[in-house]
C-alpha cells in the first residue's frame, strides 16, 4: 500500500481551516473556562452553604459525565427551549463550562496548598477578604496551579475534537471531510494525528516557558512559601 | 417544552444493556491498559536507550492527541494498513487500552519512585535474581500503593467509552442515540444517559477517594 500524499496536499485548505477552528475554539474556551473555574472555586470555598453546595453539584456533575453526553445534551436541548445556537457557539459554551469544573478543583487544590498561616496573617492584619485573596493568596498560587492547569487546558484542546460530532468544522471534522472526498483514511487520519501532536507539543513548550518565568520571579522575590 | 420522562422510562431497556456494555468494555480496556502500562514501565527502565526514547515518544503521542483521533487512526488507518481485520469491539478496546496504558505507566512510575532504595538493596543482598526482585518485591508494593489512582484511571476509561459510539460500538451513548432517533425525545433520553454515566463514574471515583484516604491514614 502506498501513501497518497497528494490527497492531503490537494485538500490542505480544509485541513488548515480545521486547525484554525480548533485553535480558535481552544483560545476562546480556555480563558472563559479559567474565569468560570475561578468563580466556582470561590463559591466552593465560601462560608455560604447555598453557594458551596451548588458549586459542589456543578463540579461533581460535570466531572463525572463524558464530554460527548454534555455536548449532545446542550446541542439537542437548547433548541427545544427556543434557543437555536450554532454548533460553534454550543461548542464554546460546553467546552468552557466543562473546563471550568476541572479548573475549579485545581484552583481549590492550589488554595489548600498555600500555608494556613498566610490566611491567618492576612486576617490578623485586618485585610479585607477580596484584598488578601487578590494580593496575598493568588500570587502564591501560580506554582501550584500551572502544571495541573496546563494539563486541563491541553485536555480541553483535545476534547475540542468531539465538537466534530455537532458539525463544528474543526480538525477532526475536516479529516472526515477530506476522507469523504478522497477516500484515503490512512493518510488523513495520520495527518491530523500529527497535527494535533504538533499543536499540543507547541502548547506544552509555551506553558513550560511560562512556568520557568514564574519560577524565576518566585526566587527573585524570595517568595518560596512552603 | 415539557419533559416527559414517564413516556421514555419504560423504553430504556436497551440503554441499561448499553450501560452494562459500557462497564464491560471499560473493564476490558482497563485490563489492556494495565498490561500495556506495566510493559511500558519495564521498557522505560530497560538498559537500552532506544527503547526508553520510544516509550517517551509513545507517551507524548498518546497525551498529545485526542482519544477520538486515536480511535479513528486505529480503526480506519492502522488496522487496514497492517492487514488486520478487526471489528469495532476489538478496535475500541485496543484503542482505549493503548490510550489508558500511557497514563497507567505514568501512575506506576510515580509509585515506583516512592519505593525506598532499601527495598532494592535488601532484595539484592538476599541474592534474588532480577526477575524475582521485580515481580516478588517491587511490583506488588508499587501496585498496592497506586490502587486509588488506578481506580481513578478507570473512571477516565469509562468517560472515554462514549467515543466508541463513533465506530458503531453499541454502548450506552450509541443505544441512547438509537432510542432518541426512534422516539424523537433526545433531551429526556440524554438526561437519563447522563444520570447513568454519573452514577457509574461518581460511585467509582468516591470509592477511589475512600481508598486514597485510607491509604494516607495507614502510611507511616
Amino acid at each position: 500500500m502506498t501513501f497518497d500524499y497528494m490527497a492531503i496536499w490537494d485538500n490542505r485548505d480544509i485541513l488548515i481551516d480545521g486547525v484554525l477552528t480548533t485553535l480558535l475554539v481552544s483560545t476562546i474556551a480556555i480563558p472563559i473556562g479559567i474565569i468560570i473555574g475561578t468563580v466556582i472555586c470561590m463559591m466552593r470555598i465560601s462560608e455560604n452553604r447555598m453557594l458551596r453546595w451548588s458549586s459542589i453539584v456543578y463540579i461533581e456533575f460535570l466531572r463525572n459525565i463524558p464530554f460527548l453526553i454534555l455536548i449532545f445534551l446542550v446541542f439537542y436541548a437548547l433548541p427545544f427551549y427556543g434557543l437555536r445556537l450554532s454548533g460553534l457557539t454550543t461548542g464554546f459554551i460546553c467546552l468552557s463550562i466543562y473546563g471550568g469544573a476541572y479548573f475549579a478543583e485545581i484552583f481549590r487544590g492550589g488554595i489548600q496548598s498555600v500555608s494556613k498561616g498566610q490566611f491567618d496573617a492576612s486576617k490578623a492584619l485586618g485585610l479585607k477578604y477580596g484584598f488578601y485573596m487578590r494580593r496575598v493568596i493568588f500570587p502564591q498560587l501560580y506554582k501550584y496551579i500551572i502544571p495541573p492547569g496546563t494539563n486541563i487546558a491541553l485536555t480541553m484542546i483535545k476534547e475540542s475534537s468531539l465538537l466534530s460530532m455537532i458539525t463544528v468544522a474543526e480538525l477532526t471534522y475536516a479529516a472526515h471531510d477530506v476522507n469523504g472526498r478522497t477516500f484515503t483514511p490512512v493518510e488523513t487520519f495520520a495527518t491530523i494525528a500529527l497535527l494535533y501532536w504538533l499543536i499540543s507539543t507547541l502548547f506544552l513548550k509555551l506553558t513550560h516557558l511560562l512556568q520557568v518565568k514564574f519560577d524565576a520571579e518566585d526566587t527573585q522575590d524570595g517568595l518560596t512559601v512552603r | 417544552m415539557d419533559l416527559q420522562f414517564l413516556e421514555i422510562i419504560p423504553q430504556t431497556g436497551p440503554m441499561l444493556w448499553g450501560a452494562l456494555n459500557t462497564i464491560y468494555v471499560g473493564l476490558l480496556a482497563c485490563g489492556v491498559g494495565l498490561v500495556i502500562g506495566t510493559g511500558l514501565l519495564f521498557l522505560r527502565n530497560s538498559r537500552f536507550r532506544l527503547l526508553r526514547i520510544l516509550v517517551g515518544i509513545y507517551g507524548s503521542f498518546i497525551r498529545g492527541t485526542p482519544a477520538l483521533v486515536q480511535i479513528l487512526v486505529l480503526y480506519y488507518a492502522l488496522a487496514p494498513l497492517i492487514g488486520l481485520n478487526i471489528g469495532p469491539f476489538t478496535a475500541g478496546i485496543l484503542a482505549i487500552g493503548f490510550n489508558s496504558g500511557a497514563y497507567v505507566a505514568e501512575i506506576l512510575r510515580g509509585g515506583l519512585s516512592r519505593i525506598p532504595p532499601g527495598q532494592w538493596e535488601a532484595a539484592k543482598a538476599l541474592g534474588l535474581p532480577n526477575h524475582k526482585i521485580w515481580f516478588k518485591v517491587i511490583l506488588p508494593q508499587v501496585f498496592y500503593s497506586v490502587i486509588p489512582l488506578l481506580v481513578g484511571e478507570f473512571t477516565m476509561v469509562i468517560k472515554l467509552t462514549p467515543l466508541l459510539s463513533t465506530i458503531t460500538l453499541v454502548e450506552l451513548t450509541r443505544s441512547s442515540q438509537m432510542l432518541y432517533n426512534e422516539t424523537f425525545r433526545p433531551v429526556e433520553v440524554l438526561i437519563i444517559a447522563a444520570i447513568i454515566y454519573f452514577i457509574i463514574c461518581f460511585s467509582i471515583s468516591q470509592y477511589g477517594e475512600r481508598l486514597q484516604r485510607r491509604s494516607l491514614k495507614y502510611r507511616l
